[in-house]
Protein backbone atom coordinates (compact mmCIF):
# COMPACT_ATOMS: atom_id res chain seq x y z
CA UNK A 1 0.00 0.00 0.00
CA UNK A 2 1.71 3.19 -0.81
CA UNK A 3 0.94 6.61 1.20
CA UNK A 4 0.75 10.01 -0.39
CA UNK A 5 2.84 12.37 0.82
CA UNK A 6 0.78 14.40 3.29
CA UNK A 7 0.13 11.42 5.74
CA UNK A 8 3.59 10.17 5.22
CA UNK A 9 4.95 13.61 6.46
CA UNK A 10 2.20 13.51 9.67
CA UNK A 11 4.06 10.14 10.50
CA UNK A 12 7.80 11.36 9.77
CA UNK A 13 7.65 12.90 13.86
CA UNK A 14 6.99 9.34 15.04
CA UNK A 15 8.77 7.46 12.79
CA UNK A 16 11.96 9.05 14.33
CA UNK A 17 11.09 8.01 17.63
CA UNK A 18 10.71 4.58 16.69
CA UNK A 19 6.64 4.94 17.43
CA UNK A 20 5.02 4.19 15.03
CA UNK A 21 2.86 0.49 14.22
CA UNK A 22 5.22 -1.40 12.36
CA UNK A 23 2.91 -1.75 9.29
CA UNK A 24 2.92 1.52 8.96
CA UNK A 25 6.41 1.92 9.73
CA UNK A 26 6.71 -0.12 6.74
CA UNK A 27 4.94 1.89 4.29
CA UNK A 28 6.31 4.87 5.49
CA UNK A 29 9.87 3.86 4.90
CA UNK A 30 8.76 2.23 1.46
CA UNK A 31 7.30 5.64 0.16
CA UNK A 32 10.74 7.34 1.67
CA UNK A 33 12.71 5.32 -0.58
CA UNK A 34 11.03 6.65 -3.88
CA UNK A 35 10.39 10.47 -2.42
CA UNK A 36 12.79 12.71 -2.64
CA UNK A 37 11.01 15.67 -1.25
CA UNK A 38 9.63 13.03 1.99
CA UNK A 39 13.50 12.52 2.42
CA UNK A 40 14.42 15.83 2.73
CA UNK A 41 11.30 16.49 4.79
CA UNK A 42 12.47 13.53 7.16
CA UNK A 43 16.26 15.21 7.32
CA UNK A 44 14.40 18.37 8.57
CA UNK A 45 12.55 17.25 10.95
CA UNK A 46 15.43 14.91 12.72
CA UNK A 47 17.33 18.29 12.53
CA UNK A 48 14.45 19.85 14.30
CA UNK A 49 14.68 17.60 17.38
CA UNK A 50 18.61 17.20 17.61
CA UNK A 51 18.46 21.41 17.93
CA UNK A 52 15.73 20.71 20.22
CA UNK A 53 17.36 18.02 22.81
CA UNK A 54 20.68 20.10 22.54
CA UNK A 55 19.51 23.00 24.60
CA UNK A 56 21.26 22.38 27.80
CA UNK A 57 18.62 22.09 30.88
CA UNK A 58 17.98 25.45 33.43
CA UNK A 59 19.11 25.21 37.02
CA UNK A 60 16.70 25.02 39.30
CA UNK A 61 16.90 28.61 42.06
CA UNK A 62 18.68 28.21 45.12
CA UNK A 63 16.64 27.24 48.07
CA UNK A 64 13.94 26.31 45.83
CA UNK A 65 13.57 22.96 48.24
CA UNK A 66 13.94 24.88 51.46
CA UNK A 67 11.06 27.04 50.09
CA UNK A 68 8.65 24.09 49.16
CA UNK A 69 9.91 22.99 52.30
CA UNK A 70 8.71 26.15 54.49
CA UNK A 71 4.84 26.29 52.61
CA UNK A 72 4.39 22.56 53.15
CA UNK A 73 5.22 23.39 57.05
CA UNK A 74 2.97 26.53 56.55
CA UNK A 75 -0.08 24.28 55.51
CA UNK A 76 -3.17 24.07 57.83
CA UNK A 77 -2.97 21.46 60.57
CA UNK A 78 -5.35 18.54 59.14
CA UNK A 79 -4.84 18.96 55.69
CA UNK A 80 -2.34 15.59 56.48
CA UNK A 81 -4.71 13.45 58.14
CA UNK A 82 -7.43 14.28 55.69
CA UNK A 83 -5.29 13.41 52.55
CA UNK A 84 -4.00 10.26 54.42
CA UNK A 85 -8.06 9.74 54.96
CA UNK A 86 -8.22 10.06 51.25
CA UNK A 87 -6.44 7.04 50.64
CA UNK A 88 -9.81 4.70 51.66
CA UNK A 89 -11.25 6.13 48.66
CA UNK A 90 -11.56 3.74 46.13
CA UNK A 91 -9.81 4.72 42.84
CA UNK A 92 -12.85 4.58 40.72
CA UNK A 93 -12.04 7.04 37.94
CA UNK A 94 -15.70 8.87 37.73
CA UNK A 95 -16.80 9.81 34.75
CA UNK A 96 -20.22 9.63 32.95
CA UNK A 97 -18.88 6.28 31.21
CA UNK A 98 -18.63 4.71 34.81
CA UNK A 99 -22.02 6.25 35.82
CA UNK A 100 -23.92 4.89 32.85
CA UNK A 101 -21.74 1.69 33.08
CA UNK A 102 -22.88 1.39 36.98
CA UNK A 103 -27.03 2.05 35.89
CA UNK A 104 -26.97 -0.45 33.14
CA UNK A 105 -25.66 -3.13 35.69
CA UNK A 106 -28.50 -1.58 38.08
CA UNK A 107 -31.30 -1.67 35.57
CA UNK A 108 -30.25 -5.04 34.29
CA UNK A 109 -30.02 -6.84 37.40
CA UNK A 110 -33.76 -5.20 38.10
CA UNK A 111 -35.03 -6.63 35.09
CA UNK A 112 -33.19 -10.56 35.53
CA UNK A 113 -35.18 -10.30 39.05
CA UNK A 114 -37.94 -9.32 37.15
CA UNK A 115 -38.29 -11.61 34.58
CA UNK A 116 -37.12 -14.38 37.06
CA UNK A 117 -39.65 -13.69 39.14
CA UNK A 118 -42.19 -14.10 35.92
CA UNK A 119 -40.71 -16.94 35.34
CA UNK A 120 -40.01 -19.12 38.27
CA UNK A 121 -43.43 -19.17 40.58
CA UNK A 122 -44.77 -22.31 38.63
CA UNK A 123 -42.87 -24.88 40.87
CA UNK A 124 -44.32 -23.16 44.20
CA UNK A 125 -47.45 -20.55 43.64
CA UNK A 126 -49.88 -23.49 43.07
CA UNK A 127 -51.11 -23.10 46.84
CA UNK A 128 -50.90 -19.40 46.68
CA UNK A 129 -53.31 -19.20 43.07
CA UNK A 130 -55.03 -21.81 45.42
CA UNK A 131 -55.69 -19.49 48.00
CA UNK A 132 -56.36 -16.58 45.85
CA UNK A 133 -59.19 -18.58 43.78
CA UNK A 134 -60.72 -19.19 46.84
CA UNK A 135 -60.92 -16.33 47.74
CA UNK A 136 -62.27 -14.95 44.78
CA UNK A 137 -65.15 -18.07 45.26
CA UNK A 138 -66.27 -16.71 48.59
CA UNK A 139 -66.26 -12.91 46.84
CA UNK A 140 -68.63 -14.33 44.12
CA UNK A 141 -70.48 -16.05 46.77
CA UNK A 142 -70.50 -12.55 48.35
CA UNK A 143 -71.74 -10.44 45.48
CA UNK A 144 -74.49 -12.19 44.92
CA UNK A 145 -75.03 -11.76 48.30
CA UNK A 146 -75.33 -8.22 47.51
CA UNK A 147 -77.70 -8.43 45.05
CA UNK A 148 -79.89 -10.85 46.36
CA UNK A 149 -80.62 -8.36 49.45
CA UNK A 150 -80.75 -5.54 46.83
CA UNK A 151 -83.77 -7.65 45.20
CA UNK A 152 -84.84 -8.46 48.70
CA UNK A 153 -85.52 -4.78 49.72
CA UNK A 154 -87.76 -4.66 46.15
CA UNK A 155 -89.62 -7.52 46.81
CA UNK A 156 -92.40 -5.40 48.87
CA UNK A 157 -93.28 -3.80 46.11
CA UNK A 158 -93.28 -6.15 43.51
CA UNK A 159 -95.86 -8.46 45.59
CA UNK A 160 -97.95 -6.35 48.02
CA UNK A 161 -98.53 -7.46 51.14
CA UNK A 162 -102.35 -7.97 51.05
CA UNK A 163 -102.55 -10.18 48.24
CA UNK A 164 -99.93 -12.31 49.39
CA UNK A 165 -102.25 -13.15 52.72
CA UNK A 166 -104.94 -14.02 50.57
CA UNK A 167 -102.51 -16.46 48.39
CA UNK A 168 -99.83 -17.10 48.91
CA UNK A 169 -99.71 -19.68 52.10
CA UNK A 170 -99.94 -22.56 49.82
CA UNK A 171 -98.17 -21.08 46.69
CA UNK A 172 -94.82 -23.04 47.79
CA UNK A 173 -95.26 -25.66 50.40
CA UNK A 174 -92.87 -25.54 53.49
CA UNK A 175 -91.26 -22.35 52.51
CA UNK A 176 -92.31 -19.41 53.51
CA UNK A 177 -93.03 -16.76 50.51
CA UNK A 178 -91.65 -14.62 52.53
CA UNK A 179 -89.24 -13.93 49.17
CA UNK A 180 -86.12 -13.11 51.02
CA UNK A 181 -83.20 -14.25 48.10
CA UNK A 182 -83.78 -17.47 46.08
CA UNK A 183 -80.44 -18.21 45.02
CA UNK A 184 -79.91 -21.54 43.35
CA UNK A 185 -76.60 -22.37 44.18
CA UNK A 186 -73.96 -24.85 43.06
CA UNK A 187 -70.78 -26.02 42.16
CA UNK A 188 -68.26 -28.13 40.08
CA UNK A 189 -65.34 -28.80 41.40
CA UNK A 190 -63.19 -31.68 40.11
CA UNK A 191 -61.09 -33.06 42.95
CA UNK A 192 -57.70 -36.07 42.16
CA UNK A 193 -57.79 -38.44 45.14
CA UNK A 194 -55.51 -40.89 46.53
CA UNK A 195 -58.09 -43.59 46.35
CA UNK A 196 -61.17 -43.51 44.58
CA UNK A 197 -63.30 -46.03 46.96
CA UNK A 198 -62.61 -44.01 50.34
CA UNK A 199 -63.28 -40.41 48.43
CA UNK A 200 -66.82 -42.20 47.39
CA UNK A 201 -67.56 -43.43 51.29
CA UNK A 202 -66.44 -39.64 52.93
CA UNK A 203 -68.36 -37.87 49.75
CA UNK A 204 -71.30 -39.84 51.06
CA UNK A 205 -71.14 -39.26 55.10
CA UNK A 206 -70.13 -35.23 53.73
CA UNK A 207 -73.83 -35.27 52.30
CA UNK A 208 -75.50 -37.35 55.14
CA UNK A 209 -73.42 -34.89 57.42
CA UNK A 210 -74.83 -32.12 56.10
CA UNK A 211 -78.33 -33.45 55.78
CA UNK A 212 -78.02 -33.90 52.10
CA UNK A 213 -78.06 -36.93 49.88
CA UNK A 214 -76.43 -38.04 46.85
CA UNK A 215 -78.44 -37.50 44.06
CA UNK A 216 -76.52 -39.36 41.34
CA UNK A 217 -73.30 -41.28 41.25
CA UNK A 218 -71.37 -42.43 38.11
CA UNK A 219 -68.36 -44.70 37.89
CA UNK A 220 -66.08 -45.39 35.41
CA UNK A 221 -62.88 -47.59 34.88
CA UNK A 222 -62.06 -47.62 31.61
CA UNK A 223 -59.07 -45.78 31.48
CA UNK A 224 -57.49 -47.77 33.73
CA UNK A 225 -57.75 -45.18 36.40
CA UNK A 226 -60.96 -44.76 38.48
CA UNK A 227 -63.08 -41.44 37.98
CA UNK A 228 -66.40 -41.11 38.86
CA UNK A 229 -69.12 -38.01 39.32
CA UNK A 230 -71.30 -37.71 41.86
CA UNK A 231 -74.29 -35.04 42.25
CA UNK A 232 -74.54 -33.81 45.93
CA UNK A 233 -77.29 -32.26 47.25
CA UNK A 234 -76.62 -30.31 50.68
CA UNK A 235 -78.94 -27.65 52.24
CA UNK A 236 -78.35 -24.41 50.73
CA UNK A 237 -76.61 -23.01 54.37
CA UNK A 238 -74.47 -25.91 54.35
CA UNK A 239 -73.26 -25.53 50.58
CA UNK A 240 -69.54 -23.75 51.48
CA UNK A 241 -68.97 -26.30 54.37
CA UNK A 242 -69.54 -29.03 51.80
CA UNK A 243 -67.59 -27.95 48.66
CA UNK A 244 -64.71 -27.09 51.42
CA UNK A 245 -64.62 -30.47 52.77
CA UNK A 246 -65.36 -32.12 49.17
CA UNK A 247 -61.72 -30.12 47.97
CA UNK A 248 -60.05 -31.69 51.03
CA UNK A 249 -60.67 -34.82 49.39
CA UNK A 250 -57.70 -34.75 47.21
CA UNK A 251 -55.87 -31.92 44.88
CA UNK A 252 -58.56 -29.33 44.03
CA UNK A 253 -57.92 -29.48 39.71
CA UNK A 254 -60.90 -27.44 38.60
CA UNK A 255 -63.48 -25.27 40.13
CA UNK A 256 -66.33 -23.58 39.28
CA UNK A 257 -69.29 -22.20 42.06
CA UNK A 258 -72.24 -20.23 40.96
CA UNK A 259 -75.31 -18.48 42.70
CA UNK A 260 -78.28 -18.03 40.54
CA UNK A 261 -80.68 -15.67 41.58
CA UNK A 262 -83.91 -16.48 40.59
CA UNK A 263 -85.90 -14.25 43.24
CA UNK A 264 -87.62 -12.32 40.21
CA UNK A 265 -88.52 -15.27 38.60
CA UNK A 266 -89.71 -16.51 41.74
CA UNK A 267 -91.65 -13.13 42.41
CA UNK A 268 -93.03 -13.14 38.78
CA UNK A 269 -94.59 -16.57 38.87
CA UNK A 270 -96.51 -16.03 43.01
CA UNK A 271 -98.10 -12.84 41.34
CA UNK A 272 -99.06 -15.36 38.11
CA UNK A 273 -100.27 -17.83 40.41
CA UNK A 274 -102.39 -15.98 42.77
CA UNK A 275 -104.02 -13.88 39.30
CA UNK A 276 -104.97 -17.55 38.14
CA UNK A 277 -106.02 -18.34 41.33
CA UNK A 278 -108.67 -14.98 41.99
CA UNK A 279 -109.40 -15.65 37.72
CA UNK A 280 -110.10 -19.56 38.83
CA UNK A 281 -112.42 -18.02 41.90
CA UNK A 282 -114.77 -15.96 39.43
CA UNK A 283 -114.88 -18.87 37.01
CA UNK A 284 -116.33 -21.01 40.01
CA UNK A 285 -118.84 -18.21 40.73
CA UNK A 286 -120.26 -18.23 37.44
CA UNK A 287 -120.20 -21.74 37.42
CA UNK A 288 -122.54 -21.58 40.48
CA UNK A 289 -124.62 -19.37 38.68
CA UNK A 290 -125.06 -21.05 35.02
CA UNK A 291 -128.30 -22.07 34.32
CA UNK A 292 -127.79 -23.76 30.37
CA UNK A 293 -125.90 -26.87 30.22
CA UNK A 294 -123.71 -25.25 27.07
CA UNK A 295 -122.68 -22.19 29.28
CA UNK A 296 -121.95 -25.08 31.99
CA UNK A 297 -119.45 -26.45 30.02
CA UNK A 298 -117.64 -23.54 28.33
CA UNK A 299 -117.37 -22.63 32.00
CA UNK A 300 -115.75 -25.79 33.05
CA UNK A 301 -113.47 -26.02 30.33
CA UNK A 302 -111.58 -22.45 31.33
CA UNK A 303 -111.75 -23.43 35.07
CA UNK A 304 -109.39 -26.62 33.99
CA UNK A 305 -107.68 -25.00 31.77
CA UNK A 306 -106.52 -22.31 34.26
CA UNK A 307 -106.42 -24.78 36.98
CA UNK A 308 -103.87 -26.49 34.88
CA UNK A 309 -101.72 -23.95 34.31
CA UNK A 310 -101.92 -22.82 38.30
CA UNK A 311 -100.61 -26.06 38.96
CA UNK A 312 -97.57 -25.62 36.50
CA UNK A 313 -96.31 -22.33 37.47
CA UNK A 314 -96.53 -24.28 41.17
CA UNK A 315 -94.70 -26.82 39.61
CA UNK A 316 -91.94 -24.37 38.52
CA UNK A 317 -92.14 -22.95 41.88
CA UNK A 318 -91.43 -25.73 43.59
CA UNK A 319 -88.76 -27.06 41.33
CA UNK A 320 -87.48 -24.01 42.23
CA UNK A 321 -87.93 -23.64 45.88
CA UNK A 322 -86.23 -26.96 45.53
CA UNK A 323 -83.35 -25.77 43.96
CA UNK A 324 -82.71 -23.31 46.09
CA UNK A 325 -82.98 -24.90 49.58
CA UNK A 326 -80.83 -27.78 48.32
CA UNK A 327 -77.67 -26.93 46.55
CA UNK A 328 -75.77 -28.58 44.21
CA UNK A 329 -71.95 -29.95 43.83
CA UNK A 330 -71.31 -31.90 41.16
CA UNK A 331 -67.89 -33.42 42.16
CA UNK A 332 -65.55 -35.29 39.78
CA UNK A 333 -63.19 -37.69 41.52
CA UNK A 334 -60.65 -39.33 39.76
CA UNK A 335 -57.68 -41.45 41.67
CA UNK A 336 -54.24 -40.18 41.06
CA UNK A 337 -52.80 -42.06 38.04
CA UNK A 338 -50.50 -44.91 39.81
CA UNK A 339 -47.08 -44.10 38.57
CA UNK A 340 -45.80 -46.84 35.95
CA UNK A 341 -42.72 -47.96 38.78
CA UNK A 342 -43.23 -51.26 37.11
CA UNK A 343 -40.53 -53.03 39.11
CA UNK A 344 -36.65 -52.16 40.41
CA UNK A 345 -36.72 -48.15 40.24
CA UNK A 346 -39.46 -45.75 39.54
CA UNK A 347 -37.61 -43.52 37.12
CA UNK A 348 -39.90 -40.66 37.00
CA UNK A 349 -40.05 -40.29 40.33
CA UNK A 350 -36.51 -39.60 40.36
CA UNK A 351 -36.72 -37.14 37.73
CA UNK A 352 -39.02 -35.67 39.56
CA UNK A 353 -37.30 -35.17 42.19
CA UNK A 354 -33.92 -33.96 40.68
CA UNK A 355 -36.26 -31.27 38.51
CA UNK A 356 -37.64 -30.23 41.93
CA UNK A 357 -34.31 -30.00 43.56
CA UNK A 358 -32.62 -28.30 40.73
CA UNK A 359 -35.46 -25.32 39.94
CA UNK A 360 -35.67 -25.00 43.91
CA UNK A 361 -32.01 -24.27 44.04
CA UNK A 362 -32.09 -21.79 41.42
CA UNK A 363 -35.70 -19.88 42.88
CA UNK A 364 -33.31 -19.67 45.69
CA UNK A 365 -30.48 -17.76 44.26
CA UNK A 366 -32.82 -15.56 42.45
CA UNK A 367 -34.49 -14.68 45.64
CA UNK A 368 -30.80 -13.64 47.14
CA UNK A 369 -30.06 -11.47 44.00
CA UNK A 370 -33.73 -10.16 44.24
CA UNK A 371 -33.23 -9.73 48.10
CA UNK A 372 -29.87 -7.90 47.73
CA UNK A 373 -31.95 -5.82 44.21
CA UNK A 374 -34.17 -4.62 47.25
CA UNK A 375 -31.59 -3.92 49.46
CA UNK A 376 -29.57 -1.68 46.72
CA UNK A 377 -33.07 -0.04 45.98
CA UNK A 378 -33.47 0.63 49.51
CA UNK A 379 -30.69 2.06 50.33
CA UNK A 380 -29.57 3.49 47.08
CA UNK A 381 -31.37 7.23 48.18
CA UNK A 382 -29.20 7.26 51.31
CA UNK A 383 -25.67 6.33 49.33
CA UNK A 384 -26.28 9.44 46.83
CA UNK A 385 -27.21 11.43 49.77
CA UNK A 386 -24.35 10.58 51.22
CA UNK A 387 -21.80 11.14 48.56
CA UNK A 388 -23.68 14.68 48.15
CA UNK A 389 -22.90 15.37 51.85
CA UNK A 390 -19.52 13.79 50.87
CA UNK A 391 -18.95 15.68 48.13
CA UNK A 392 -19.63 19.37 50.01
CA UNK A 393 -17.68 18.06 52.98
CA UNK A 394 -14.76 17.60 50.94
CA UNK A 395 -15.00 20.76 48.95
CA UNK A 396 -15.02 22.82 51.66
CA UNK A 397 -12.03 20.84 53.07
CA UNK A 398 -10.29 21.92 50.00
CA UNK A 399 -10.89 25.02 50.12
CA UNK A 400 -9.66 25.60 53.46
CA UNK A 401 -6.34 23.92 53.05
CA UNK A 402 -5.59 24.86 49.51
CA UNK A 403 -2.08 26.75 50.13
CA UNK A 404 -1.61 30.43 49.80
CA UNK B 1 20.72 15.43 41.92
CA UNK B 2 21.74 12.08 42.73
CA UNK B 3 18.98 9.68 41.58
CA UNK B 4 17.38 7.73 44.53
CA UNK B 5 17.14 4.04 44.63
CA UNK B 6 13.49 2.24 44.20
CA UNK B 7 13.77 1.07 47.78
CA UNK B 8 15.56 4.36 49.28
CA UNK B 9 12.31 6.11 46.99
CA UNK B 10 9.36 3.92 48.50
CA UNK B 11 10.63 4.15 52.02
CA UNK B 12 10.65 8.09 51.59
CA UNK B 13 7.27 8.40 50.25
CA UNK B 14 5.95 6.07 53.22
CA UNK B 15 7.61 8.65 55.83
CA UNK B 16 6.66 11.41 53.86
CA UNK B 17 2.48 10.21 54.13
CA UNK B 18 3.03 9.89 57.79
CA UNK B 19 3.97 13.51 57.96
CA UNK B 20 7.88 13.45 57.92
CA UNK B 21 8.25 16.83 56.04
CA UNK B 22 12.36 15.74 55.87
CA UNK B 23 11.42 13.03 53.94
CA UNK B 24 9.58 15.10 51.50
CA UNK B 25 12.34 17.19 51.31
CA UNK B 26 14.53 14.71 50.28
CA UNK B 27 12.18 13.94 47.34
CA UNK B 28 12.00 17.27 46.95
CA UNK B 29 15.87 17.46 45.82
CA UNK B 30 15.98 14.16 44.00
CA UNK B 31 13.53 15.61 41.54
CA UNK B 32 13.31 19.16 41.64
CA UNK B 33 15.44 19.49 38.44
CA UNK B 34 13.56 17.45 36.10
CA UNK B 35 10.28 19.10 37.91
CA UNK B 36 11.51 22.94 37.28
CA UNK B 37 12.52 22.64 33.80
CA UNK B 38 9.35 20.99 32.57
CA UNK B 39 7.47 23.71 34.43
CA UNK B 40 10.32 26.29 32.79
CA UNK B 41 9.56 25.22 29.54
CA UNK B 42 5.57 25.26 30.00
CA UNK B 43 5.60 28.74 31.71
CA UNK B 44 8.46 30.32 29.62
CA UNK B 45 9.57 32.10 32.37
CA UNK B 46 11.45 31.44 36.08
CA UNK B 47 8.96 33.60 37.92
CA UNK B 48 5.97 31.15 36.93
CA UNK B 49 8.05 28.30 37.08
CA UNK B 50 9.19 28.60 40.55
CA UNK B 51 5.62 29.49 41.19
CA UNK B 52 4.34 26.24 39.42
CA UNK B 53 7.22 23.95 40.50
CA UNK B 54 6.41 24.67 43.84
CA UNK B 55 2.60 24.32 43.40
CA UNK B 56 3.03 20.95 41.62
CA UNK B 57 5.32 19.77 45.27
CA UNK B 58 2.92 20.79 47.41
CA UNK B 59 0.27 19.54 45.69
CA UNK B 60 2.11 16.33 45.57
CA UNK B 61 2.84 16.47 49.47
CA UNK B 62 -1.08 16.65 49.99
CA UNK B 63 -2.05 13.82 47.43
CA UNK B 64 0.92 11.58 48.12
CA UNK B 65 -1.31 9.08 50.02
CA UNK B 66 -3.27 8.54 46.62
CA UNK B 67 -0.33 7.73 45.01
CA UNK B 68 -0.03 4.17 44.31
CA UNK B 69 3.17 2.98 42.67
CA UNK B 70 1.15 1.93 39.56
CA UNK B 71 3.44 4.22 37.67
CA UNK B 72 7.15 6.07 38.90
CA UNK B 73 7.11 8.84 41.14
CA UNK B 74 8.79 11.02 38.53
CA UNK B 75 6.40 10.43 35.97
CA UNK B 76 3.37 10.68 38.76
CA UNK B 77 5.23 14.02 39.43
CA UNK B 78 5.44 15.00 36.11
CA UNK B 79 1.73 14.66 35.30
CA UNK B 80 1.22 17.12 38.65
CA UNK B 81 3.44 19.45 37.91
CA UNK B 82 2.02 19.63 33.79
CA UNK B 83 -1.19 20.34 35.57
CA UNK B 84 0.25 23.37 37.88
CA UNK B 85 2.34 24.99 35.47
CA UNK B 86 -0.41 24.73 32.70
CA UNK B 87 -2.77 25.85 35.42
CA UNK B 88 -0.88 28.62 35.97
CA UNK B 89 -0.55 29.01 32.27
CA UNK B 90 -4.25 29.94 31.97
CA UNK B 91 -4.71 31.85 34.70
CA UNK B 92 -2.08 34.13 33.21
CA UNK B 93 -3.84 37.35 31.52
CA UNK B 94 -1.32 38.00 28.48
CA UNK B 95 0.99 35.87 26.04
CA UNK B 96 3.92 34.45 28.56
CA UNK B 97 6.79 36.44 29.41
CA UNK B 98 9.23 34.69 28.05
CA UNK B 99 13.00 35.23 29.34
CA UNK B 100 16.35 33.81 28.69
CA UNK B 101 17.49 30.61 30.61
CA UNK B 102 19.74 32.20 33.62
CA UNK B 103 22.58 30.79 35.19
CA UNK B 104 24.20 28.60 32.65
CA UNK B 105 27.44 27.24 33.31
CA UNK B 106 30.50 28.56 31.99
CA UNK B 107 32.17 27.32 28.73
CA UNK B 108 35.71 27.56 27.80
CA UNK B 109 35.53 28.97 24.11
CA UNK B 110 33.27 32.03 24.52
CA UNK B 111 32.41 32.06 20.58
CA UNK B 112 30.92 29.39 21.10
CA UNK B 113 29.44 30.01 24.50
CA UNK B 114 27.32 33.04 22.46
CA UNK B 115 26.08 30.72 19.64
CA UNK B 116 25.13 28.04 22.38
CA UNK B 117 23.04 30.80 24.32
CA UNK B 118 21.45 32.42 21.03
CA UNK B 119 20.24 29.09 19.94
CA UNK B 120 19.13 28.76 23.13
CA UNK B 121 17.14 31.61 23.44
CA UNK B 122 15.86 31.18 19.92
CA UNK B 123 14.22 27.58 21.03
CA UNK B 124 12.83 28.44 24.19
CA UNK B 125 11.24 31.42 22.37
CA UNK B 126 9.62 29.43 20.07
CA UNK B 127 8.80 26.67 21.88
CA UNK B 128 6.94 29.44 24.19
CA UNK B 129 4.96 30.44 20.89
CA UNK B 130 3.18 27.00 20.66
CA UNK B 131 0.04 26.77 21.53
CA UNK B 132 -0.06 25.38 24.87
CA UNK B 133 -0.77 21.69 23.93
CA UNK B 134 1.38 21.19 21.80
CA UNK B 135 3.77 22.89 23.81
CA UNK B 136 3.39 19.98 26.79
CA UNK B 137 3.61 17.71 24.19
CA UNK B 138 6.73 18.66 22.69
CA UNK B 139 8.45 19.91 26.41
CA UNK B 140 7.56 16.04 27.49
CA UNK B 141 9.17 14.52 24.50
CA UNK B 142 11.75 16.57 23.70
CA UNK B 143 13.17 18.13 26.79
CA UNK B 144 11.90 16.02 29.35
CA UNK B 145 12.66 12.59 27.24
CA UNK B 146 9.65 10.65 28.22
CA UNK B 147 8.12 7.84 25.93
CA UNK B 148 5.02 8.33 24.23
CA UNK B 149 3.28 5.80 26.82
CA UNK B 150 4.13 8.28 29.90
CA UNK B 151 2.91 11.39 28.15
CA UNK B 152 -0.52 9.78 27.43
CA UNK B 153 -0.53 8.53 31.25
CA UNK B 154 0.20 12.16 32.12
CA UNK B 155 -1.67 14.17 29.72
CA UNK B 156 -4.35 11.40 29.85
CA UNK B 157 -4.93 11.57 26.15
CA UNK B 158 -5.13 8.53 23.98
CA UNK B 159 -1.05 7.76 22.16
CA UNK B 160 -2.44 8.46 18.79
CA UNK B 161 -3.34 12.13 20.09
CA UNK B 162 0.23 12.33 21.54
CA UNK B 163 1.46 11.01 18.25
CA UNK B 164 -0.20 13.75 16.06
CA UNK B 165 0.05 16.98 18.87
CA UNK B 166 4.02 16.09 19.03
CA UNK B 167 4.05 15.87 15.10
CA UNK B 168 2.25 19.06 14.70
CA UNK B 169 4.19 20.94 17.48
CA UNK B 170 7.82 19.59 15.84
CA UNK B 171 6.54 20.97 12.57
CA UNK B 172 5.74 24.42 13.73
CA UNK B 173 8.85 24.50 15.52
CA UNK B 174 10.99 23.31 12.44
CA UNK B 175 9.24 26.35 10.99
CA UNK B 176 10.02 29.07 13.80
CA UNK B 177 13.79 27.56 14.20
CA UNK B 178 14.44 27.26 10.02
CA UNK B 179 17.87 28.74 9.77
CA UNK B 180 18.96 26.75 12.80
CA UNK B 181 17.77 23.46 11.38
CA UNK B 182 19.10 24.06 8.04
CA UNK B 183 22.53 25.03 9.87
CA UNK B 184 21.95 21.51 11.77
CA UNK B 185 21.46 19.74 8.83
Amino acid sequence: MSMNHESVRARLSALIDGALPAREAADVETHLRDCTPCRADLAQMRATVRVLREVEPVQVPEGFAAGVRGRIERLPHGAAPWSRWRVAWPSIRWSWKAAAAAASVALVAIFAANLAREMMPASRLPKAVEGDRARGGDRRDASNAETNSRVNRQAPLAAPRSSMEASGQQAVPGTEPTFDRKVIRSGEIAVEVEKFDDAARRLLSIAEAAGGFIADSAYDESGGVPRGTFVVRVPANRFGDAVRQVEQLGTVQRRHITGQDVTEEFIDLDARVRNLERQEARLLTFMDRATKIPDLMAVQQEVSRVRGEIERLRGRMRFLANRVDLATIQAEVSQKPKKRSGGFWDFDRTIGRIQAAFLNTVREMLEAVEGIAAFAAAILPLVVLGALGWGVLRRTIRRADRPV
Amino acid sequence: MEKLATEDERNLIKRSCAGDVSAFESLVLAHQDRVYNLTYRITGNHEDAADAAQDAFVRAYQALSRFRGESSLSTWLHRVATNAALDLVRRRPDAPPVELPADQPAHDDPAAEVHRREVSRRVHAAVGRLPAEYRVVVVLRDFQGLAYEEIAKILQIPIGTVRSRLSRGREALRELLMDLVAAEG
